[in-house]
């Protein structure tokens, strides 16, 4: 990181290539689309690297990489003015690599899981968003509110909000 | 963690994201300062103007007093001037007729391939031994360019302040030039050519044997060390 702030390209792209995949996975849910997540991620990185010298040293990367990528993706999606549908990987398709499903494999089964993505699609943006950034990208209550440009709070009401809307439609 | 939460985040596992692209490659041409002097509009300009002057300046053997000798390329030169002269930074690559590899193989036998076959070879002769161009890309739009010469024939860099000029640890003896420099080859008579200067990259020169390699293109240095060392 402090290479990277001192102008090191190649420390810089290292911090790239650690987050590309959560970067372009959380532009990818608020854009909606593929191209535009990429440019997203991308033009993202680009600022974020010139932004640099304004980084706080000490503080955590990714939430302030995310709050850049994220406003990226949004300004897109703006623009664009559509809203793309999550869709589910192609069924029977092994995510890992044909091992043993997880203990929460017995949670969630075939159609289960098609109606539960469809509640979620279902939902209003805004509670659809931050049901994606906290459970589908695994992000933290704090990188939720940086990617989505809300306060701490408002990430805890919605998120409760939205599970017991998610609930209603569901059960 | 309620199972509705648990039963989210198995979800979150198994949805169809397209598959991340390598940003980190997609960026690394566009981390350099907006100002740089290849980049400004003004610079490609202005092109053909003001080259006399360097051609002057070489002419005067006093004035290469800062040459930078500890790269340790013996047909390379390295000149570090106050301010860089306006040439062209695109176009007038000067590459020489456009030939297959296996031509290219025949007529230079020293001819050193990296991993990857490139998009088009050239071949300029008028440069002593000859001057093999491989370019990936197109040679309007050239992402990456390896030149190889050899024996007698010569590459003078003319760096300015801000350009970084360090040895690296490649083949015989490395140099990495980090920001803009102009680049020169000498002809076959020894001569440069004020209409082949032009605004060079980020750019990787490397010794091999006899043979002179020099690399550019928007790479950083690690990658452009990736990719000389697979060229034998």
């Amino acid at each position: 990181m402090e290479r990277a702030r001192s102008g090191d390209e190649d420390a810089y792209e290292e911090l790239v290539r650690a987050h590309q995949g959560i970067a372009f996975r959380t532009a990818y849910v608020i854009a909606g689309n593929a191209a535009d997540a990429e440019e997203a991620a991308q033009e993202g990185f680009v600022k974020a690297y010139r932004a640099l010298g304004r980084f706080r040293a000490g503080s955590p990367f990714r939430p302030w990489l995310l709050r850049i990528v994220a406003n990226e993706a949004r300004n897109r999606r703006r623009s664009a003015g559509r809203r793309a549908a999550l869709s589910l990987r192609a069924a029977g398709e092994e995510s890992s690599g044909g091992a043993a499903p997880s203990p929460e494999g017995a949670v969630l089964a075939g159609e289960d899981r098609e109606r539960l993505l469809e509640a979620v699609n279902g939902l209003r943006e805004e509670e659809r968003l931050v049901i994606a950034c906290r459970f589908f990208l695994e992000l933290s209550e704090e990188e939720t509110a940086a990617a989505l440009d809300v306060r701490l709070g408002t990430v805890k009401s919605r998120t409760s909000r939205a599970l017991e809307h998610l609930r209603e439609a569901y059960d | 963690m309620t199972e509705l939460e648990t039963a989210l985040r198995q979800l979150g596992g198994e949805l169809d994201y397209p598959p991340t692209p390598d940003l980190a490659s997609a960026i690394r041409g566009r981390l350099e300062r907006p100002t740089r002097l290849w980049r400004r509009p003004a610079a490609v300009a202005l092109a053909i103007v003001v080259v006399a002057a360097i051609a002057a300046a070489f002419a005067v053997p006093q004035s290469r007093s800062a040459i930078l000798d500890w790269l340790g390329l013996r047909n390379v030169s390295v000149v570090r001037v106050e301010k860089l002269p306006v040439v062209p930074a695109t176009g007038r690559l000067d590459l020489g007729r456009q030939v297959t590899l296996d031509e290219a193989r025949r007529r230079a036998p020293w001819l050193r391939l990296p991993e990857g076959d490139p998009d088009s070879v050239w071949l300029n002769e008028s440069l002593p031994g000859g001057k093999v161009s491989l370019v990936w890309g197109t040679p309007s739009r050239v992402r990456l360019l390896l030149t190889e010469v050899t024996g007698r024939a010569y590459i003078e860099k003319v760096v300015a302040g801000d350009t970084q000029a360090e040895s690296v640890d490649i083949g015989d003896a490395g140099a990495w030039f980090q920001g803009p420099h102009v680049v020169m080859f000498r002809d076959r008579d020894g001569r440069f050519h004020d209409s082949q200067a032009r605004l060079a990259r980020n750019t990787l020169v490397w010794q091999l044997g006899d043979v002179t390699l020099r690399l550019e293109g928007g790479l950083s240095k690690a990658e452009a060390l990736r990719i000389a060392r697979t060229a034998s």
